[in-house]
């Protein structure tokens, strides 16, 4: 039928993509947080035109572009590498999932990258009003990249606007609307969005802590903890909600997803009681959990919000499974006849009786004889279907316990957000130095739930690069390993030495504080150049 | 002619045009970045060179992503399996180009002499590098490659990178590439720079620009007299499936065939030469905006002639000839493409407003930043 | 004529956002949340920031010194 792509080339372009696309999502977050705060603190800085909100904006704005610099770089690899590693992915979806991508970059991407310039080194060159609102046209056109992402990160969740079409052998796009109104998509975007908010507002929390434990900057940071304290504390209620709708929706669009994230290997008919697992070790050969402890009256109400609906169970829907998978295989076989002969209009029939299936057939194929799904018959069809059917599981220990790392990061930065904001408030903070070193050492947190929750969702998104319609070992491009050593080497040194330059420069710039920034500019302060903007000083004169 | 066959044309015209904004605008940071070595003998002369194009490189880097985009949303089967074929060298290229912007921002970050000796050789390589791939990558299609496709659509890979790297047009097409980014780079470095920056910039950009006339002549002959490939039967408005539909012949010459059907398209690649000469002539003459905009003529002329020659091949397959992609077998499909066509025109005159006025508020010279300013690039 | 041109600029603003309100509340209620919440969000943070200027005047004023 076809020639399969040896599974070491797949592990090892997942392991790619996984890779940079982790490394791409350490800087994506803050950039989409950090926008906004700079918007939030230029905005006091012209409706009160303080000085010191001018310079919070310009100090916040040099460690935020250490950060986007990154950012920007690592955004290339992952553009290009649905084509560099994923060809048949790109084939079989690009009609439809590249669209978003072009999209992205004509409105969102192109929109960010020009007026960082103008934000950077335009502070005397436009009028402070002007300046805000090309602050405020990057922090949205980073969030609006980000949502066009989603976009098409939805389609592959639970593939909608699209139709496949066996004259062309790939799926088509062919409802624009079904497509960016995906649920999927616009739950992801809102909680991605939000938990960059968050992940800007724990920076630059935790980073005027300790100016505030070092009694250094002390007027920068304390009003820099005020607006990050406000700004985290929202938008950690609203990663939390999108968090819950997410769970809502994925019971329905993905409940291989969701029973791997809960551990919940037998369908429990007593919803009312079912229990949630706090704690499980799950074992895949056994299929159920080792250990586990589990709250009972928690899982329906939370998953389904009711508590009636039964929440299927791993070992169910293995069993769902196999049905379609006989299916499948029937629609890939009928498929290749009518490949061979566009005039076979009764294979044309079969395929479309069982078109929806026909990614179960996809999935099987690695079992067949020769992967050759024609070579399937009822002697060998049993234990391909055990096979197979256990293969549409994700890997059951990660997806549990990444989303518990997640949703526990997620909680308790919420409360501290809330604590720091109550102390925020009063005027408090300096008295309280312990909850202001849990502000500088939870720093790291919002990284540790971002990376996660991109494990939650991708990793439960397995076996399938598009949910039950590609399985991803298809997906992969056919390289030899060298080829894959080659730049799994290239991306590890590259990116090793880009974070090791990266925090040596945030460290630098943020222990010595802005002082150091505005240093020259004392010099000039007499000649009507307070407050000029670091960035664009030294370069540019008018002619 | 069907609807589907005119988007399918539009959408080839769109690329080519993106492909012209990408050879352009970061052609010329790339140009700024490969000089800056030799331009700049001072850390001082090195930050002016930098600074020239600071304000903008990320916008113009924008034009790469936009490219990468468009492929995969109008022309899937294109993106899937021209990235695949030459991965070695995609990689290669997308390393330096992932080196650039992190090069840009932290370069003048730090004082010491050997990170910044570090980061000057990086602009070096991320500059010279890329260019060289994107003249490679296309010298090496116009030649055929060596890819086919399973009835199910996965394409196969029968060439190693190194024939793709080791090939003598194909080097020749990545030097015209990388000379005409020098010319372009040189010619903006003189728009903002002040001297020394502004001879020594005058100097290199004239040398790049007489290569590229005799690169580019070269590589003509050579396409004359190299074996294409020819539509013997394909029809515009079929669906877009490389795997069946069309037959193709391979034919001593056969990239000349448009020219021959359709003499008047002489005036693209005239159009390139022109460029070219006038472009040094400008800048002997001291200008270097003229020569900026005769540069960008020499860039369209140069991939125009490379499209019209090839049209309507987008990646002809050498392994089975029938399986090339063209333009009316690699596209997306016909409602794909209405809407991104609605997107690129209300999107297009957006970007053109907003990204004039980002230049027109940052125009001007620039001066050599000071010694102990940490602040500009 | 200033005044001409910024009530221009409002009205489209204006009728961008209710151009959006109405497309994302009735097709992408989770956009519509996204575009209020960020809102919110700013202006709540923004006002957190005015009212320590006017703690930071009081507390001035109690210790009797000038600004």
């Amino acid at each position: 039928m076809s020639m399969m792509i040896d599974p070491t080339v797949v592990d090892l372009s997942r392991l790619q993509f996984a890779l940079t696309a982790l490394y791409h999502f350490l800087f994506v977050p803050l950039t989409l947080g950090m926008t906004f705060i700079l918007a939030t603190m230029e905005t006091v800085y012209v409706i009160t035109g303080k000085q010191i909100y001018k310079e919070m904006t310009q100090f916040w704005g040099k460690l935020f572009g250490i950060n986007f610099a990154l950012g920007v770089a690592t955004g290339l690899t992952m553009e290009f590498e649905f084509g560099t590693n994923w060809s048949m992915y790109s084939h079989f979806v690009g009609d439809i999932f590249g669209t978003p991508l072009a999209i992205e970059g004509l409105m969102a991407f192109f929109m960010e990258s020009t007026f960082v310039g103008v934000m950077f080194f335009g502070w005397d060159r436009i009028s402070a009003k002007a300046h805000l609102v090309v602050t405020y046209l990057v922090a949205l056109g980073s969030n609006l990249s980000a949502l066009w992402i989603l976009i098409a990160n939805g389609f592959m969740q639970d593939p909608r606007g699209g139709t496949f079409d066996p004259n062309t052998m790939r799926m088509q796009f062919s409802n624009f609307v079904d497509l960016i109104f995906n649920v999927d998509a616009q739950a992801k975007f809102v909680h991605t969005s939000l938990a960059g908010f968050v992940t800007g507002s724990m920076f630059v929390m935790a980073v005027s802590a300790y100016y505030l434990l070092t009694k250094r900057h002390q007027d920068l940071a304390r009003r820099s903890f005020r607006i990050a304290t406000l700004f985290g504390v929202i938008s950690s209620i609203g990663v939390v909600t999108l968090g819950d709708a997410l769970g809502f929706i994925d019971v329905n669009a993905q409940p291989t997803k969701v029973a791997a994230m809960e551990a919940i290997w037998n369908t429990d008919r007593n919803t009312v009681s079912a229990p949630w697992n706090l704690i499980a070790f799950p074992s895949e050969s056994q299929g159920r959990n080792l250990f586990e402890i589990g709250i009972p009256y928690v899982l329906t109400p939370l998953l389904t919000h009711t508590e009636t609906r039964v929440i299927p169970g791993i070992n169910q829907l293995v069993q769902d499974a196999k049905p379609r998978i006989v299916s499948g295989i029937q629609a890939m076989v009928a498929l290749e006849a009518y490949n061979k002969d566009h005039a076979d209009t009764q294979a044309l029939a079969v395929f479309k009786a069982n078109e929806k299936d026909m990614g179960f057939g996809f999935l099987a194929m690695q079992y067949a004889p020769d992967q050759d799904l024609k070579n399937i018959n009822t002697t060998n069809l049993p234990s391909i279907l055990d096979k197979t059917a256990k293969d549409t599981i994700p890997n059951v220990w990660v997806e549990f316990w990444a989303f518990r790392l997640m949703v526990a990061s997620g909680f308790f930065m919420l409360g501290l957000f809330a604590f720091a904001a109550y102390y925020s408030l009063k005027n408090e903070m300096e008295k309280h130095p312990v909850l202001l070193k849990m502000a500088l050492w939870s720093l790291p947190l919002p990284w540790i739930a971002s990376e996660f929750g991109w494990i939650t969702a991708e990793n439960g998104r397995q076996p399938w690069t598009v949910y039950n319609w590609l399985p991803t070992f298809i997906s992969a491009s056919s390289h030899t390993i060298g080829y894959m050593a080659f730049s799994l080497v290239g991306f590890t040194l590259l990116y090793s030495s880009f974070i090791a330059a990266e925090l040596y420069l945030m460290f630098k710039y943020a222990r010595l504080g802005p002082t150091a920034h505005h240093g020259h500019d004392a010099a000039a302060a007499g000649g009507g150049m307070a407050g000029q903007p670091a960035f664009a000083k030294p370069s540019m004169d008018r002619k | 002619m069907e609807v589907y066959a005119i988007l399918k044309i539009f959408w080839w015209v769109l690329l080519g045009v993106l492909l012209m904004g990408l050879a352009i605008m970061v052609g010329m940071d790339m140009g700024v970045g490969a000089l800056m070595r030799f331009v700049g003998k001072t850390d001082g002369e090195r930050r002016e060179a930098l600074n020239i194009v600071g304000p903008h490189w990320d916008g113009n880097q924008v034009w790469f992503i936009l490219g990468g985009g468009a492929i995969f949303a109008a022309f899937p089967t294109l993106y899937a399996t021209s990235f695949s074929v030459f991965y070695i060298v995609m990689i290669l290229l997308l390393f330096s180009m992932i080196m650039r912007p992190v090069a840009f921002e932290y370069r003048s970050k730090v004082a010491a002499h050997k990170w910044r000796e570090t980061w000057d050789w990086v602009f070096l390589i991320s500059g010279a590098l890329p260019m060289i791939i994107y003249g490679a990558a296309i010298g090496n299609i116009l030649e055929g490659v060596g890819f086919h496709f399973g009835w199910d659509g996965q394409y196969y890979q029968t060439e190693s990178f190194w024939g793709y790297l080791l090939n003598p047009f194909a080097i020749l097409c990545g030097l015209t590439s990388l000379s005409l980014a020098i010319y372009q780079g040189g010619t903006m470095l003189m728009m903002r720079g002040t001297d020394p920056i502004y001879t020594r910039a005058k100097n290199y950009a004239s040398v790049g620009g007489l290569a590229a006339v005799v690169l580019f002549l070269i590589g003509g002959v050579m396409v004359a007299g190299m074996t294409g490939y020819a539509l013997t039967s394909g029809n515009p408005d079929m669906p877009a499936n490389p795997v069946s539909g069309q037959t193709v012949e391979l034919v001593k010459g056969a990239w000349m065939g448009n020219y021959a059907a359709h003499p008047i398209l002489w005036i693209v690649p005239l159009l390139a030469l022109a460029g070219m000469i006038l472009g040094v002539l400008a800048l002997r003459a001291k200008k270097p905006i003229l020569g900026w905009w005769l540069g960008a003529v020499a860039w369209i002329g140069t991939i125009g002639t490379v499209g019209v020659s090839m049209f309507p091949f987008m990646m002809p397959s050498s392994d089975n000839p029938a399986q090339s992609l063209t333009v009316w077998n690699a596209t997306g499909s016909e409602y794909n493409l209405i809407w991104m066509t609605i997107f690129a025109l209300i999107f297009t005159p957006i970007i053109i407003s907003y990204t004039s006025w980002c230049f027109y508020v940052m125009r001007g010279k620039v001066k050599t930043p000071s010694a102990q300013d940490d602040h500009a690039y | 004529m200033k005044a001409f041109w910024n009530f221009l600029g409002l009205l489209a603003i204006m009728i961008l956002s209710l151009f959006l309100a109405v497309i994302t509340g009735d097709y992408g209620p989770w956009y519509f949340a996204w575009l209020v919440g960020t809102t919110m969000i700013v202006l709540i943070a923004a006002a957190g920031a005015v009212m320590f200027e006017k703690q930071e005047e009081e507390q001035q004023g109690k210790k009797g010194s000038i600004h």
